[in-house]
């Protein structure tokens, strides 16, 4: 974790030897991200497990990944909530019968 | 936050921006895939993600191990309910203690990592009654329980602010 100084005119100075370990260009767009924690600046350029998976389609793979995400895209946020509330696990005594002895056998 | 992670790869498909959360998210779980041994889901996300395209969804699958509900899990989740916590969101806390992961055959994990800002404020405010109430319980248990501990939550910004 590095520390940044505001100057004067509210300008974020980043410290040259992290421009240089993450290799920033002039003109490199950053992410400010403002959470409860504070503000946080990251490069916002693709992680590596991200483009590792985008590296890995071939064309059409990548065709059918597109089809797929429009599909997703088109959901509206109800039912993107509703599609990963699916089978939610109850907390009932009732459901327990599912649940495993430690240590396993 | 596998959801975030997903749908940050769902944008890229379309060559769209990633929202803040997806963009968080995404490289959060980059950075813990580097570091961490093991990468847990639950069992129902692991569900879900079998029901959504390969594409997508396998390499999630293939990177991460579903836990599974110990005895006691819901016994557990039942009392966080009591600290106003959502049932689903008890289950997931739940799993950080009593989600068992059968082919190493370990319990609990050491931290969730989670997009839900106000899940991680509500435990940290609500921990020394809750490690109370999980120490009662647990000292009930049978022996091979006493190994059972306490998650961590750390939101995917606090993982990034560590990056």
């Amino acid at each position: 974790m590095e520390k940044l100084t505001v100057d004067a005119e509210g300008k974020i100075i980043i410290p040259p030897e992290v421009i240089q370990k993450r290799g920033l260009q002039p003109g490199d767009e950053l992410t400010l991200v403002e959470s409860a924690e504070g503000l946080l600046v990251y490069d916002g350029g693709i992680d590596a497990k991200t483009l590792a998976w985008w590296n890995r389609l071939d064309d059409t793979q990548r065709l059918l990944a597109e089809d797929d995400a429009r599909h997703y895209e088109s959901l509206s946020e109800q039912e993107r909530d509703a599609l990963w509330k699916q089978e939610a696990d109850s907390v009932e005594i009732e459901a327990e019968s599912d649940e495993l002895d430690f240590p396993t056998n | 936050m596998i959801r975030r992670v997903y749908e940050r790869r769902v944008r890229l498909a379309l060559g769209k921006p990633p929202t803040l959360l997806q963009a968080e998210a995404a490289n959060s779980y980059a950075y813990v895939a580097s570091i961490a041994n093991r990468l847990y889901i639950t069992e129902q996300t692991a569900n879900i993600l079998k029901l959504r395209t390969p594409n997508f969804a396998a390499p999630l699958l293939a990177e991460t191990r579903p836990l599974k509900k110990a005895r006691y899990l819901r016994r557990w989740a039942r009392r966080l309910t009591d600290f106003a916590f959502s049932s689903e969101d008890a289950i997931v806390l739940a799993y950080g203690s009593f989600g068992l992961d059968v082919t190493s055959k370990s319990i609990g994990v050491d931290a969730i990592v989670t997009t839900d800002v106000r899940l991680a404020e509500h435990y940290e405010r609500r921990h020394a009654e809750i490690r109370n109430r999980f120490s009662d319980m647990v000292v009930n248990l049978p022996e091979a329980y006493a190994v059972v501990r306490l998650p961590q939550v750390l939101t995917t910004a606090a993982i990034l602010s560590i990056v």
